[in-house]
Formats: C-alpha cells, structure tokens, sequence
C-alpha cells in the first residue's frame, strides 16, 4: 500500500513543486551561518512575494501599530521562521494549480483549508508552546493529499464521495477513500509533504489530521489542527453546535490543553469574521 | 448496537427504490434520488441529499405513515447556471411530485386533516446563478398553503447542500448541513436528473414520474 502512495505522489512531481521563494529560505533558516539579512535579501529577489508579505505584515491579521514598509523590517518583526511560513502560505494555492479537478472548485477546497488555518492559529494562541504561524501553515496544507487524489484517481475519488452522500449520516470522507481506494488524502499528503522534504511538524500534522494517536514527534500540533479541522466545518456550515460535524478525538483536547467549552465558540467566530480578509491576504492574485 | 431487522414489504409501487439497513440509525433507510418519492408504513427511515432541489416530508402524525419526495421545477443549465423555465409548464412537475405524495399517504391511511409536513432543500448552492433553489421553496410553500395544510417545520434556502433523514413514524428529521466538497457532486446528480425532466414533453399526466 505504501509504495502505491509513493508512485501516486511521484507522478505529480512534474505538475506540482513547492514555490521557489519558500524552498530559498526554507535552507537559509536551517542553514546556520545564514544570518537575518540573508533572508531578507532573498525574499526582497521576489516581487510577488514582497507585495503579498508586506500586505500580510501590515494587515490586521498581524495588528502591528507601525507601518511595515520595507522586507528586512517585516524579517526583524515577524520573525525568521514565520517569514518561512507565510512564504509556504503564500504561495501554495497558485503552486496547486497545476493539480485541476472537477470534483471541488479550488475555491471552496482553499477556503475550507483557510478556515482551517485561521482556526489553528487562534488556537496556537491560546494553547501554550505553539507557534501561531508555523500552525497556520500546517493547517493550510494539512488537505492538500486531496488535491493529488481528486487529480489522479478521479474516478475513485468520486466513488467515495458518493458513499459518503449514500451514507445517510455522512460517513468521514477519509474513511470512504480507504474503502474505494485503499487509502486516504491524509497518508496521501503526508507522502507529498515527505518527498517535498518539509519540516516535519507539517508532515505529521498534514498524515495524521483524522486520526492523532501515531503521532509521536508533533502530538500537541497534530492535536490542534484535528481540532482545527473540525472547527473549520463548523464555521463552514455556520454552526456551533459541534453534533453537526464530524466528532474530535478527546484526547486532542488533552494534548493541546485547551477546553472546548471555554473556545470552540469564539474560535469559531473569529475565523467567520476573519476569512473574507484573509482570502484576499494569502489567495488574492 | 441493534440487530438488523429483515427488510419490511415496500407497498405497491415503490419496490424500485434502494433499501438497506442503515448502523448508524439502527433502521432500515430507504435512499431518494432526485425525482423519486416513497412512502411506508414500516418504522423505517427515508433520506436523500440536497442541493437546490426540494424535499417534502409528509405523514399522518395519527397513523404514522408518512413519505418524502425529491424534486424540482425544470429550468435550463446554461453557461451561468440554472435558469427557470417558464412557470405554467414548470410547475407541473411540482404539482405531480406532490400530489404522488399526498395521495399515496391517504391510499395508506392518512387523513387530510392529521398531515403534517415539513419541507427541506432548496439551497443557493452555486453562486452567480439564478436563485432556482428559492423557486423550489416558493413552490412548496405555495402548493401546501393551497392545498390547507401547514408546514410544521423547514429548514431550506441559504448555500448549503444538506442530507435529510426522515422517520415517518415519529416525525423525527435529522438534517446534516454539507459541506462545499460535496457541492459539485449534488450538482451534478440534480443536473442528470434536469435533462431527464427536461427531455419528457409536459403533456399528458402522470407518466411525468
């Protein structure tokens, strides 16, 4: 079964590659005699990256009270890890588009991850020892196994989403794909996440989003962005009543240390009042 | 966890409709597609998905039997969406939907005055398109109000594709709002079923269904 994942992975090589500004300091950041203004100068060699950082830094999902007009301060403030992150954020919509399906428009597909992201990120927030940002990038990409499955196997992908409308109490789609396909999105962009070589926190976030338990290097960060993903359907939807969606593990709310009573309902709401923003932030053209 | 039950006799006429027995219910469910209807007396469940198609489910609260339909008034699929057809003509499929409906519950016991209904679908669920899921809740609403029955309770419009679980027995409804993955598929059954309408002239009666 792995290798089948494997060679399904490999065949998207050509049609999807992780954006170039993002690989560019993904090696600065773990290469240690890089300094700040190396990274700097490596995300001012791309415009496009430039205008959409600098719209980011100064937007209020940041609320810095200072203009940020230049990209060595936008470094300096945001940090050089998080400047990792939203280089990976905010590209990796357009690098999907080589990957076209017909089975869900990019746009619902991105906005449900957005969803995901903005909920992750205000939970890293309130959860101790998580980075907001490197969550939000996690839970960006954590469906992205979808977008090779609906590619490549179209038909056994549309097999399983109608066993999931056939279901009469809406089967998980993850487990409608391991019966018609053998495996799921979430093995599947665990897979990609491997070969492109990311850090690992955001493969193990990417395999394991339905089911927490194998992870043992990112427990608490896989934690999160299962709930994240759960949450996310909920401002999907336009409910707070968690019977509506698909359950969460509960002892994802042990790991993370975060009671659901006291923050599902304002994670929820503050994702809603934040997403038409954030659409344009990171997916804008 | 309950013991699945042999499938009860469908009454006369809906021996085509897929059964089976559903876990997570615990009941025999019967599955609609778009432009099928059932009715039973049997403690079992009916359910269907949703886009901007529309579901009536109705039953005698005294008796118990009950069924639900699934349809929609034709309209065209052009370059921008769905858009109406004209609608004298259209909502002669609506009135049959309904009619099959009402009349198969009272030929199994219901009466008029212990009906009670509950209307479900009709959602937005593609943007930029004509509100033809709103057309469908108008026409419900309408049909019911003149044939003086009352809704007892809905849940229709907005942009979200839905699943529908319906006991007649009890009355009970469990309605899943969906999410947008599963747009494109619903579209694309009720779209199937657009052209199967659209194809039959809109004469005659009640070989329409």
């Amino acid at each position: 079964m792995d290798t089948k994942i494997t060679e399904l992975v490999k065949g998207v090589g050509n049609l999807v590659t992780l954006p170039d500004v993002f690989v560019r300091i993904n090696q600065l950041v773990n290469d240690p005699n890089s300094n700040i203004s190396d990274i700097a100068k490596t995300a001012s060699q791309d415009p496009s990256f430039t205008v959409r950082l600098l719209r980011v830094a100064n937007s209020s999902f940041y609320g810095f009270s200072s203009t940020i007009d230049t990209v060595p301060k936008a470094v300096s403030i945001i940090g050089t890890s998080q400047i990792r992150s939203l280089a990976l954020a905010t590209s990796v919509a357009s690098s999907f588009d080589g990957l076209p399906n017909t089975l869900v428009s990019m746009e619902d597909f991105w906005r449900h991850s957005l969803y995901c992201a903005l909920i992750a990120r205000i939970l890293a927030k309130q959860a101790r020892k998580c980075d907001p940002d490197a969550l939000f990038t996690a839970a960006l990409l954590h469906d992205i196994g979808e977008l090779v499955i609906f590619n490549r196997l179209p038909e056994q992908a549309k097999a399983a989403l109608l066993l999931v409308l056939d279901s009469a109490d809406e089967m998980p789609v993850y487990q409608a794909e391991q019966q018609t396909i053998g495996f799921d999105h979430a093995q599947v962009g665990g897979e990609l996440a491997r070969q492109w070589k990311l850090p690992p926190m955001l493969e193990e976030c990417i395999e394991f989003h339905h089911d927490v338990n194998p992870a043992l290097r990112f427990p608490r960060e896989v934690a999160l962005v299962h709930i994240a993903n759960v949450l996310a359907l909920m401002a999907e939807i336009n409910t707070l009543d968690a019977d509506d969606v698909s359950p969460i593990d509960p002892r994802a709310w042990e790991l993370v240390g975060l009671s659901p009573d006291e923050v599902m309902e304002s994670a929820v709401l503050e994702a809603q009042s934040e997403v038409v923003e954030a659409e344009k932030l990171f997916f804008g053209k | 966890m309950a013991i699945p039950t042999r499938l009860p006799l469908a009454l006369p006429g809906f021996e085509h409709i897929k059964r089976g027995w559903n876990d997570a219910y615990e009941a025999n469910a019967a599955r609609l597609n778009p432009g099928e209807y059932y009715v039973t007396k049997n403690d079992e469940c009916i359910y269907t998905t949703l886009g901007s198609c529309i579901s009536a489910c109705i039953r005698d609260r005294v008796t118990g039997v009950g069924g639900m339909n699934h349809f929609m008034l034709p309209a065209s699929v052009g370059e921008s969406g769905w858009k109406a057809a004209g609608l004298s003509s259209s909502t002669r499929y609506g009135n049959f939907a309904m009619e099959h409906l009402i009349n198969e519950i009272m030929k199994n016991g219901g009466s008029r005055q212990n009906l009670e209904v509950k209307i479900f679908g009709g959602g937005r669920i593609i943007a930029n398109m004509t509100d033809v899921g709103m057309r469908n809740i108008d026409f419900a609403r309408d049909y019911i109000a003149t044939e003086g029955l009352r809704v007892t309770s809905e849940d229709v419009g907005d942009v979200f594709p839905r699943m529908v679980v319906y006991f007649p027995v009890s009355g009970r409804v469990r309605v899943k709002r969906l999410r947008s993955l599963h747009t494109n598929t619903i579209v694309e059954q009720e779209t199937r079923y657009l052209h199967t309408i659209e194809e039959k002239p809109v004469s005659g009666d009640i070989e329409l269904f």
